[in-house]
């Protein structure tokens, strides 16, 4: 990319590796969830196969984000919003995620307020978002996760609520600086948070732009997401 | 739960772990009918042996083969596959396929890799009820009746009010096929004020390219851009209009943009080495052309200008210098194999000897002398008529290599053909001053408008007696001759006699010459089906 080829462009190099990082993922993730199937009942359902499964997840997700984040860092995430059903999209999520759910013993559940059917987003960079989300929220739950979808002022909500123990006050009382980048971005949730806000934002109607709140509570208790998309 | 066993499924992959691993997905879910592909070819084969409910297609099938966007294409332009199946594009990565993705073909769905049995099943279950929801109108897209499938729209959004927004594309489609230009503009402007939606930006500023609202159609692709410069289907439009406005090199720019975005698109290329070729810039118009001609081996859009493109690019781009060893390869090998394709084009036959020849000139004179007497010969048994394109470059081309009689021959014919066409009259008094060219089709083409004008004031005997005196003048020329074949067909009250219908056959015979590139190809078509019989 660089006009001289005096060195290497490094975040180019690092995007091009995780692609295919991912891609080998995920022939690991097929290859394995093929292999498990032929396993006896007994063998099946271990507490290994619940570490590897929330990791391969896990992984992926971390993937997906540092590809969209370098994609956002040279300007070539495209964004391609859709009207979509929310109970499809919500349901989708929580079959990717279904062998995780099963294998930690979390029950999940979801509801869409029958007047807004429909939502207006770019399914993909919201997918990995709340993705991301939940596979967090999968780490701390304990045994319980609702992700419903609302309207609110004309804007479309996605909640993903938990039952664990909640946001780190610290985390939430900070969240403003996440998102903007201002504390270093380190660690996976900051990075998560900050990845979040990028995408809600672009996602704008008649000014108004999309943003995502930390807090704790909800019906659940625990740790509550939210997404707001105009 | 859907009743699996009653489906017929298409896995079109590469790799055969994953085909086998999706077959057993789907096994599972109780799928007995499950086929497989490995090429874009295979798929389309396929498809137009049987007819399936689901098709599961890898987007990416390695390089230098069809992509998925393209059989998708393929698939709906043959109609190979009817609108109620169901067609999910596979992808490693969720954002390159619909980067690549044509605004007007886009798949029922994404599923990125990797993807679970559970995941793969919700889809499939909530596409299939998606389908059933849009039903009517789905069946009215198979049997191409636009006005049912606006009747189909009007009907779903008064049912449930809350879906309404998935009837809109539908709505916006059937109302450009039905040319309800007003109806659609406002809708697509409603649809806009409330969300920046690609293809409603896509489908206005194609609409007011159409209707020749330049100046807003500019605006609109201009607007649309800021919101979405990562669609290159965007970018299209715009180059299209910025040709139409003759700024030719603000389009090489915005084309340039979009094949950095997206290089996988034969007719992007070749447009886009077209106008590198008028911008005179040499070095972009054969990359662009090489580009083309590589990847359209595989491509529905495989066109033999784009081999007599590139060929001329090279030999512009050589220059006074000539061609250099690796250009002088190339060249013979896209004229080689444009010529084999085309065996049976004349006019093809004809330009590719004459590029040749222009392209041995210094090296060769004797071969390019040869080239260029056997290129004159073909072209004097020639039936056919060249574009006005194609016949302005091959006249230059010949007296370049001089034969200037040829040339001069090919410019009159070209006047003749195209006369009434100005801009065309303007490119041939490039090439020549002789007024017995330039000025030989005046009064035929005076006799023309004042037969048009009759037609349209419905003095029909009168009209065709204009048409006939231009035609007279000038036997050869394409609108005078449809002119007189609808003059002859479609005269309210005036009954076409059996001579007239004679007369009619006989136009229609000698324009059938025309090329299929032609605007007007469509009606000739028209008015040959009526003349003849479909």
């Amino acid at each position: 990319m660089s006009e001289n080829n005096s060195g290497l462009d490094f975040s180019m190099v690092i995007a091009s590796i995780v692609h295919d990082m991912k891609n080998s993922l995920s022939s690991v993730m097929t290859a394995h969830g093929k292999w498990s199937q032929g396993l006896p009942e007994e063998q099946r359902n271990t507490a290994e196969r619940g570490v590897i499964d929330y990791e391969f997840a896990n992984l992926n997700g971390m993937m997906v984000q540092l590809l969209g984040l370098y994609k956002l860092g040279v300007n070539q995430l495209p964004l391609r919003p859709e009207y979509h059903e929310m109970d499809d999209f919500i349901e989708a999520q929580l079959a990717w995620h279904q062998e995780v759910l099963d294998s930690r013993g979390i029950s999940a559940s979801h509801d869409v307020d029958v007047l807004c059917p429909l939502g207006f987003f770019d399914r993909e960079l919201v997918g990995s978002v709340v993705a991301n989300v939940i596979i967090n929220a999968i780490r701390f739950a304990r045994g319980a996760i609702h992700i419903s979808a609302w309207e609110e002022d004309g804007q479309l909500v996605l909640g993903i609520n938990d039952d664990g123990p909640g946001y780190p006050p610290a985390l939430i009382e900070s969240q403003s600086a996440y998102v903007q980048g201002i504390n270093p971005v380190s660690g996976s949730t900051g990075l998560g948070l900050y990845f979040a806000a990028r995408i809600a934002e672009r996602h704008e109607r008649n000014g108004v732009v999309g943003r995502v709140e930390l807090a704790n509570g909800g019906s659940l208790g625990g740790g509550y997401f939210k997404l707001y998309l105009p | 739960m859907l009743a699996y066993n009653q489906k017929s499924f298409l896995i079109v992959d590469d790799f055969s772990d994953f085909r086998s691993s999706v077959r057993s997905m789907l096994r599972e879910l109780g799928v007995k009918d499950v086929d497989t592909a490995d090429t874009g070819e295979q798929a389309l084969k396929a498809c137009a042996q049987k007819r399936y409910d689901f098709v599961l297609h890898d987007f990416n099938l390695g390089d230098g083969k069809k992509n998925g966007q393209q059989v998708l294409e393929d698939l709906m332009l043959d109609k190979l596959l009817s609108h109620e199946s169901v067609f999910i594009m596979v992808t490693a990565e969720n954002s390159q396929a619909m980067v690549m993705s044509a605004l007007e073909w886009e798949p029922d769905a994404y599923l990125t890799k990797p993807f679970n049995r559970a995941g793969l099943a919700q889809r499939l279950e909530k596409l299939v009820q998606r389908k059933t929801l849009l039903k009517p109108i789905l069946q009215a897209l198979d049997k191409g009746l636009p006005m049912e499938v606006l009747a189909a729209c009007t009907r779903l959004t008064q049912e449930d009010a809350r879906y309404a927004p998935l009837c809109h594309r539908y709505k916006a489609e059937a109302l450009r096929d039905l040319n309800q230009h007003e109806p659609l503009e406002a809708f697509l402007k409603t649809i806009l004020a409330d969300r920046p939606t690609p293809w409603a930006f896509g489908a206005l500023g194609n609409l007011l390219f159409k209707r020749k609202n330049l100046a807003e159609a500019q605006d609109v692709y201009e607007r649309a851009l800021k919101t979405f410069p990562m669609l290159p289907a965007l970018y299209d439009g715009l180059a299209d209009v910025l040709v139409a406005r003759n700024d030719g090199k603000r389009a090489q720019q915005v084309l340039e943009d979009a094949v950095k975005l997206s290089p996988l698109a034969v007719r992007r290329q070749s447009l886009l080495g077209k106008l590198a070729m008028e911008n005179q810039d040499f070095d972009s118009a054969s990359r662009a052309f090489r580009q083309a001609v590589n990847q359209g081996q595989y491509s529905r859009f495989k066109n033999p200008e784009t081999n007599l493109g590139f060929a001329q690019a090279l030999i512009s781009k050589g220059g006074d210098a000539g061609l250099d060893a690796r250009s002088r390869v190339e060249l013979n090998q896209t004229l080689t194999d444009v010529a084999k394709d085309n065996n049976d084009d004349q006019g093809i036959q004809v330009r590719t000897r004459l590029i040749k020849a222009t392209s041995l000139q210094r090296s060769n004179p004797e071969e390019a002398a040869k080239l260029a007497e056997e290129a004159v010969s073909r072209l004097q048994s020639m039936d056919q008529f060249l574009s006005a394109e194609a016949a302005l470059s091959v006249a230059a081309q010949l007296q370049n290599l001089g034969q200037d009689e040829a040339g001069v021959g090919v410019l009159k014919s070209c006047a003749e053909i195209y006369g009434d066409d100005p801009q065309v009259m303007q490119n041939i008094a490039k090439q020549t001053d002789d007024p017995a060219i330039l000025g030989s089709n005046k009064i035929a083409i005076d006799y023309n408008q004042q037969g048009v004008r009759a037609y349209r004031e419905g003095r029909f005997v009168e009209a065709q007696a204009l048409f006939r005196q231009a035609l007279a003048l000038q036997p050869k020329n394409i609108s005078i001759a449809l002119n007189l074949a609808q003059g002859l067909l479609h005269a309210k009250g005036v009954p076409i006699t059996g001579a007239g219908l004679e007369e009619c056959r006989a136009c229609l015979r000698t324009v059938g010459h025309m090329p299929e590139s032609d605007a007007r190809f469509e009606r000739y078509q028209k008015l040959r089906n009526r003349a003849f019989g479909a």
